[in-house]
């Protein structure tokens, strides 16, 4: 049997960065393109590489200078020297015998030998983002490895001095207008009011304004109208609601397992809800983050006596369980899904790749991933019975999951001993449970207490711990622009990207901390910048000079999630179900009128609206949504049950009131739609539509389900 | 300035004009960070690697496990050996009285002489166009792990399955309909997980149909308005067409904005065209007849109208309302494969015969096989004396078979010992299966990666070796 079962995970090799050649170096180049790099890739690499298990000879033969470095015996390439270049000799089979499978035909070593006498022309750059963690011998380098950006502590410093100061209405501003004007760019105009607290709305809370809210704003000439606004989407129940969905793409919160045998439902968490509405409540009531964090690692230890948080376990108590559950290959699957769930969830480290190897870029050996791993092997998935007097089965848990909370608690604790290259059977030395020691100046204190829980749950959320704040702090900014600070919110490593306002991350993440970790400060700290009211506006100069908007020159226009846009759809048509909390609903049932936040979500086969719209897998913590675009989404919009009967509910909404011209229906339906009044072309063209068919009210239906279709209604400008 | 008149006459020209299905290279999908940006159509830029042979998979499921020992590695010494008790961990001894031998006739075909059962005498006449594997082995005897590894290359779920990382490399021939169409009358065991897309985009999980009730709005879901005909959800389309241009204008022709618009005309497009392709009506009762009356004949018929209306890749999974996997014979095995295999053999050798006579078996490569395959042993049911024997699941040798697309026809590769109990000689994993199959399709398999969680993921993880042998 296949000894690895499948489980060691492939790693990567070092993407290339773009290589400008001269137009005599092109050539040479093309050589190695064509000649060389296929045959090092196909038969070197293997052993030679940053993706070998292990490099034999110390030599490396995927970077232009670490092959010139070469090995233990020396330069494998030096350039026209042929005769000293001892990758050419082991070809001959004179020195080495390379590659081991057989010597290479005789042509492809003559084109090594005229690539070395061309001057061994080479574009493989070794970046800095792809160099691996500096060992000396087999021990990580802690304090250099700790000098990498995300290691560090976030540091205020003083914000740029800028030209146009007025534009500042918040210290974010002035670190986005430094940039801007070190490019020469200027920030766009401040958007107009309407699209102001349209998009505001709907990033805060996740519902379009009303047509009445619009209104009222729009006319509003005092200057401290903004403010109220956002004072008031803060203190929204629909906050909550709107941030939790994306907490719960990061906890993979889901309610049934991917495995079903037969109709056994036994894995299956019937009150997955509580924790659900646990996170709703905690953002409402803007519990600080690092508590936040330490109540669903270990609500149950951080106040044993206070049992009002225990739902927040579902974190953890919600996970994956996995078919053959306790045999030691699944058990240490599900291990990997918590650590992957806490690391790149909660320190965007992609900790899980340590697994089986040494992490190949970020200095996290395998012993610390067994030290995290131990701390879940020592805890259990626990149905905790609501009440005490409820019936229990033998190991406390409910007889009735119905009637339970699902959570982790403390079993007996153990320390794993390394799985080497993830293979249960084949076990290395014992590791202590603890942290990561990249983020502990390559120490790692033992955890004592039970599992470890409690330590692991100080350890993430702490101030001195680099990462968390600013991990959430670049989530939340990747919500309100589109586009996160780190383009890779869930890996902070070397692998990821790189932030493109590091001084701006850092501020925010530090002022948040000293802002006691308050999400609301944070949401209110952006949305009250100048870089968040600018308009959208697509500025030709602008975008050719930074096509991507890193520099945040505008805003960008987003598409609405599928939550934000079920959920307007269901306000246009004036059905939409405001009630808080609850059981969850199926949402593809095309009379279920709640939020769409309160979708059952499957494991074994998720809603397929939900499906249709990315929603991410929640097998997994999902880094960010995609966003595709397809011909199955607007089949949707053209055809589906749901649209049909919103469509009929809105044009019920305007063809009901007596006594109207069809012009002041049209108004009342974009009133309704799209909080707005119709130009006069619009009403031309909609009254023209209306009338040319037979059945008018047919028509009307017809014309509120295009408007409910439209663009408008799905993008944030 | 821009025109922004909205006369019905003057935008509804314009916006009808050049949103036609053809010719959608632009990127449309802003999830690139795992690799190349992709279109509407799906597929990576770079791809395929190299030239393919195969254009399209019909992947063709016996859910449960087909006996390989009951029909396409037969062992005769069995019979010599009847009862005796094979040795070795794997047996479990309880469970049975021993090897037992198959019932059915083993003999050759074609000029090649292909060995096949007696189960199959219609598949017998393709016997020059099939690829046996009798060396096929895997990881686990249990269903669920077995047909995760068999779908998605890995035990567990959340691994993209080999439908979604083949529309993810090379999108799809027809824009009109999904690359990957998953036809299943009921639910296999697993379920969804094994079309999945996992972390891939959504857009490349498999398009499940069910295909119990062969009505084509039953099967695709909304495919067709419930209320307006063709010409009035034209009118509506060309209204919502002009509200969305002039929007658009307003907003300096941002490339979102018509992304959506070339999806909305797709979309309407696309109906008319998968009310033909998913319509298994517009085939001569002959034609059914062929394939049989059966829910795993008429979805083979169905495998075939979609790969020749340009879908990628089709599975069809033989499953039924009641049985999630039919194959799965530990009881009467040999009853049970007499009447499975009759169904199997019919609709099989239909399509083997209609791909022929289309010309479009040369790049349409069939694969038809279980999650593993079962003991050459029996077992027994203790609790209940009347039953017949059965076989039990067995996962270290049985056999698939493949047919065009590359493949050599008329060849019986590999070899398990003289019980059938390992594969021995030209041992073929599965993850050498998806190598080949990705091979056929012009895809190295070791360069088709997507980035996620910090690794670059493949289908065949750190495994996979292309069996060169049988390559035409």
């Amino acid at each position: 049997m296949c000894k690895s079962l499948g489980i060691l995970l492939l790693c990567v090799g070092g993407l290339l960065p773009i290589h400008w050649a001269t137009a005599d170096e092109s050539e040479a180049v093309a050589f190695f393109e064509n000649k060389i790099r296929p045959i090092l890739v196909q038969h070197c690499y293997e052993c030679h590489s940053g993706a070998s298990d292990s490099i034999k000879g110390g030599l490396r033969l995927d970077f232009r200078e670490l092959s010139r470095k070469g090995g233990d015996s020396g330069p494998a390439v030096i350039p026209k020297r042929v005769a000293d270049s001892l990758i050419i000799s082991a070809l001959k089979y004179e020195t080495a015998e390379m590659p081991p499978s057989g010597k290479l035909p005789d042509k492809v070593i003559a084109d090594f030998v005229r690539w070395i006498e061309m001057g061994a022309a080479d574009p493989r750059e070794e970046s800095a983002a792809h160099a691996p963690p500096k060992k000396t011998g087999d021990k990580i380098d802690w304090k250099a490895a700790g000098e990498f950006w995300s290691f560090q502590a976030p540091r205020k410093t003083a914000p740029p001095e800028v030209v146009n100061s007025t534009w500042i209405a918040q210290p974010i501003d002035a670190f986005i207008l430094g940039t801007l004007e070190q490019a020469g760019m200027a920030p766009n105009e401040p958007a107009d009011r309407r699209t102001l607290l349209r998009r505001v709305t709907l990033d805060m809370i996740g519902l379009p304004p009303s047509y009445e809210e619009m209104e009222e704003f729009a006319d509003d000439t005092n200057p401290a109208a903004y403010e109220r606004a956002v004072q008031r989407l803060l203190a929204s129940d629909h906050f909550g609601e709107r941030w939790a969905r994306v907490w719960l793409d990061v906890a993979r919160f889901a309610e049934d397992q991917a495995h079903i045998v037969g109709d056994n439902k036994e894995l299956f968490y019937p009150n997955a809800y509580l924790y659900r509405d646990w996170v709703v409540q905690a953002f409402n009531r803007d519990l600080p983050y690092d508590e936040f964090i330490r109540q669903q690692i270990a609500a149950d230890l951080v106040n044993p006596r206070d049992s009002s948080n225990v739902a927040a376990l579902g974190f953890m108590g919600l996970g994956p369980k996995y078919y053959r559950r306790n045999a030691p290959d699944v058990m240490a699957e599900e291990w990997e899904d918590r650590v992957d769930t806490v690391s790149r969830g909660l320190l965007g480290l992609t900790v899980a790749c340590a697994r089986c190897h040494d992490h190949k870029y970020d200095p996290i050996p395998t012993e610390d991933y067994y030290g995290l791993a131990g701390v879940f092997a020592g805890t259990e998935m626990f149905n905790k019975p609501f009440s005490d007097g409820d019936e229990t089965k033998e190991n406390g848990q409910a007889k009735d999951t119905e009637k339970s909370t699902h959570i982790v608690r403390d079993a007996a604790p153990r320390d794993l001993k390394v799985m080497i290259r993830g293979d249960v059977t084949n076990e290395g030395d014992q590791v202590n449970r603890g942290f990561l020691r990249v983020l502990g100046n390559g120490q790692s204190k033992p955890f004592r207490i039970g599992s470890g829980r409690l330590e692991l749950a100080y350890a993430i959320a702490s101030p001195a711990n680099p990462l968390t704040a600013r991990v959430i702090v670049n989530r939340v900014w990747g919500q309100y622009f589109g586009q996160p600070l780190v383009d890779t919110p869930s890996n902070f490593g070397q692998l990821g990207s790189r932030p493109t306002h590091p001084e701006l991350l850092d501020d925010l993440a530090v002022r948040f901390m000293e802002n006691g970790w308050s999400l609301k400060w944070l949401h209110r700290e952006i949305v009250l910048s100048s870089t968040y009211r600018q308009s959208s506006r697509l500025d030709a100069t602008k975008s050719k000079l930074d096509p991507a908007n890193k520099l945040v020159w505008r805003v960008n226009r987003k598409r609405l999630s599928v939550e934000s846009w079920r959920d307007s759809l269901l306000a246009a048509a004036g059905v939409l179900d405001r009630s808080l909390g609850g059981r969850s609903i199926q949402v593809s049932s095309p009379n279920e009128n709640r939020r769409t936040m309160y979708s059952y979500i499957s494991r074994f086969e998720l809603d397929p609206l939900l499906t249709l719209l990315d929603f991410p897998d929640p097998n997994t913590h999902s880094e960010r949504r995609s966003q595709t675009t397809t011909a199955l989404q607007k089949l949707f919009s053209l055809n589906s049950p749901l649209m049909v009967r919103l469509a009929k509910d809105l044009s019920g909404r305007v063809v009901k009131q007596p006594d109207l011209t069809d012009r002041a229906r049209v108004k009342l339906a974009y009133q309704a739609a799209l909080a707005r009044n119709p130009d006069g072309e619009e009403i031309e063209a909609a009254v023209e539509y209306i009338n040319a068919g037979q059945n008018k009210d047919e028509q009307w239906e017809r014309f509120a389900q295009a408007m409910l279709a439209s663009n408008e209604m799905l993008i944030i400008d | 300035m821009p025109d922004l008149k909205l006369s019905r006459r003057n935008l509804l020209t314009k916006a009808g004009a050049g949103f036609g299905a053809i010719g959608l290279a632009i990127a449309m999908c802003q999830e690139s960070r795992g690799g190349t940006a992709t279109g509407l159509s799906g597929g990576m830029r770079d791809l395929p690697h190299f030239m393919p042979r195969a254009k399209r998979v019909i992947h063709l499921f016996m859910n449960g496990a087909p006996s390989h020992v009951d029909t396409f590695d037969p062992k005769p010494m069995l019979a010599k050996y009847e009862g005796q008790q094979p040795t070795g961990k794997l047996y479990n001894p309880s469970k049975g009285t021993g090897f037992m031998p198959s019932p059915f006739r083993f003999s050759p075909h074609g000029s090649s002489g292909v060995v096949i059962s007696e189960l199959f005498p219609q598949l017998a006449e393709y016997a020059d166009d099939l690829c046996v594997i009798r060396s096929m082995h895997t990881n686990v005897p249990n269903h669920e792990p077995g047909l995760l590894m068999m779908n998605c290359g890995h035990l567990q779920p959340v691994r993209p399955s080999l439908g979604s990382w083949i529309s993810y490399g090379l999108g799809t021939e027809n824009e009109n309909l999904p690359s990957f169409v998953v036809l299943s009358p009921g639910r296999p065991v697993v379920g969804p997980q094994l079309w999945s897309n996992s972390f891939l985009p959504g857009q490349f999980q498999g398009t499940s149909v069910d295909t119990n009730d062969l009505d084509v709005e039953k099967m695709v879901a909304n495919i067709r308005h419930p209320l307006l005909d063709s010409a009035q959800q034209r009118q509506q389309l060309d209204l919502l067409l002009a509200m969305n241009r002039r929007h658009m204008q307003q907003r300096e022709n941002e490339a979102i904005f018509d992304e959506q618009i070339r999806a909305m005309e797709l979309a309407y497009q696309m109906q008319s065209e998968a009310m033909v392709a998913f319509d298994i009506a517009r085939e001569s009762d002959q034609t059914r007849q062929r394939y049989g009356n059966t829910p795993f004949g008429q979805s083979c018929l169905l495998a075939r109208r979609l790969v020749e209306n340009g879908v990628r890749m089709v599975q069809v999974h033989y499953v039924s309302k009641k049985n999630k996997q039919p194959w799965d014979t530990h009881t009467d095995n040999n009853g049970q494969h007499r009447r499975l295999c009759e169904d199997s053999d019919r609709a099989t050798a239909a399509l083997l015969s209609d791909l022929k006579s289309r010309g479009l078996l040369d790049d349409t490569l069939v694969v038809w096989g279980g999650e593993f395959g079962r003991t050459p042993y029996s077992q027994v049911d203790n609790k209940k004396s009347d039953t017949k024997p059965g076989r039990d699941h067995h996962h270290t040798g049985f056999s698939m078979f493949l047919a065009g697309g590359g493949v050599q026809g008329g060849l019986m590769y590999g070899s398990t010992d003289e019980f059938g109990m390992h594969a021995v000689e030209n041992r073929v994993h599965v993850h050498d299966l998806h190598a080949t199959i990705m091979h056929l399709l012009g895809i190295d398999h070791q360069r088709l990666t997507y980035r996620y969680s910090g690794r670059d993921f493949r289908l065949t993880d750190i495994h996979g070796r292309i069996v060169n042998d049988i390559l035409a």
